[in-house]
């Protein structure tokens, strides 16, 4: 099956990088990560949860792989089987449990990734990748200087506090408009900016930039920019997420 | 609009349908419910058309959960511009089930 180069090569870049050291997770945890995410699809608790009126009112244990903290194992069961009922009450008890925030953002990105490409390939037919091979390394722990808790449950870097030595993540350009326009959604990951670039890196060729994005005068995808967004409204709401 | 919401109603994008029941299943991870629904849209829609379906399904499957587990919120003029449609679509009641 023809599938673009551009779309295998960004999701190969993906997959490859969760097995290397992040930012705050070593490239084995970055891996294990990963395998939990597609493990906790099978997990009985989960599944308890997701019937029931409220996650809190089902206790128990997850089934887990185990090479995971508690709260990290936690924290993935939640966003693979039940994100759309996540709320800030949940965030505090994780971070309250051990989770720091920062190594929090971080898991979110490898979660995000494993289950896009997972679902990329079980849609169009392609067997599920192997984990990636771990590169050894520590991880290099840094924080941008500029970011601040005014957006949403963790802290993030707008556009504007982005300083000399932070990576580029929104693309500014020297002339116009930056390519990411730094709307919420593109600052949800930005307290770690190695994780942000990881993802939206990916995102863009599987969706479309942003400036393909609004130029409504071509199409540059083999499905229109309306059944894009008609698609894209539709997941949004079988997973129940207002965004 | 119903139609993203309750994957039934009339849609006036081509080939509503088969995309819609395709979302549906690839998020089911079912892999008969995804062969059936990925046939109907290469049948109606065509190879590439398939493929970058499921990538932008797939991707937004990834990115619904960015937004979720950082509660991201929605910026204030686009919650404007929506308000309307969001209270009829019942949009407005996901944020009463989180937790």
């Amino acid at each position: 099956m023809p599938i673009r180069p551009d779309l295998l090569q960004a999701q190969d870049r993906a997959w490859t990088s969760l097995g290397h050291p992040g930012t705050w997770w070593t490239g084995a945890d970055r891996v294990a990560i990963a395998a939990e995410t597609r493990h906790a699809a099978s997990c009985p608790l989960c599944a308890a949860r997701a019937e029931a009126l409220s996650p809190a009112m089902v206790g128990g244990d997850h089934a887990t792989l185990g090479s995971l903290p508690g709260a990290a194992v936690e924290a993935i069961h939640r966003i693979r089987t039940d994100s759309g009922r996540i709320g800030e009450s949940w965030i505090v008890r994780l971070m309250a449990g051990g989770m720091d925030e920062a190594r929090y953002v971080e898991l979110v990105s490898v979660v995000a990734i494993t289950i896009a490409i997972d679902t990329f390939r079980s849609a169009v037919g392609l067997e599920v990748l192997p984990l990636p091979p771990v590169h050894l390394g520590a991880p290099r722990p840094s924080r941008p200087v500029g970011v601040k808790r005014d957006l949403c449950w963790v802290s993030t870097l707008a556009p504007e506090d982005v300083g000399p030595d932070d990576p580029d993540i929104y693309l500014m350009r020297r002339d116009g408009p930056p390519e990411r326009s730094g709307a919420n959604i593109q600052r949800a990951l930005s307290l770690v900016p190695q994780a942000m670039l990881q993802w939206w890196d990916m995102l863009e060729v599987m969706y479309m930039p942003g400036p393909w994005m609004r130029d409504f005068t071509r199409e540059y995808r083999a499905v229109s920019h309306a059944q894009i967004e008609m698609l894209a409204a539709r997941v949004s709401a079988l997973n129940r997420c207002i965004y | 609009m119903a139609g993203v919401m309750d994957g039934a109603s009339e849609m006036r994008v081509p080939h509503a349908t088969e995309l819609l029941d395709f979302v549906a299943a690839a998020l089911s991870f079912d892999p008969v419910r995804i062969a059936a629904t990925r046939d109907a849209v290469l049948n109606t829609m065509g190879e590439p058309a398939m493929v970058d379906a499921a990538a932008v399904i797939a991707g937004f499957n990834g990115i619904t959960r960015i937004a979720d587990a950082t509660g991201i919120p929605l910026e204030d003029f686009k919650a404007e511009q929506s308000e309307n449609w969001r209270a009829t679509l019942g949009i407005n009641q996901f944020a009463n089930t989180k937790s």
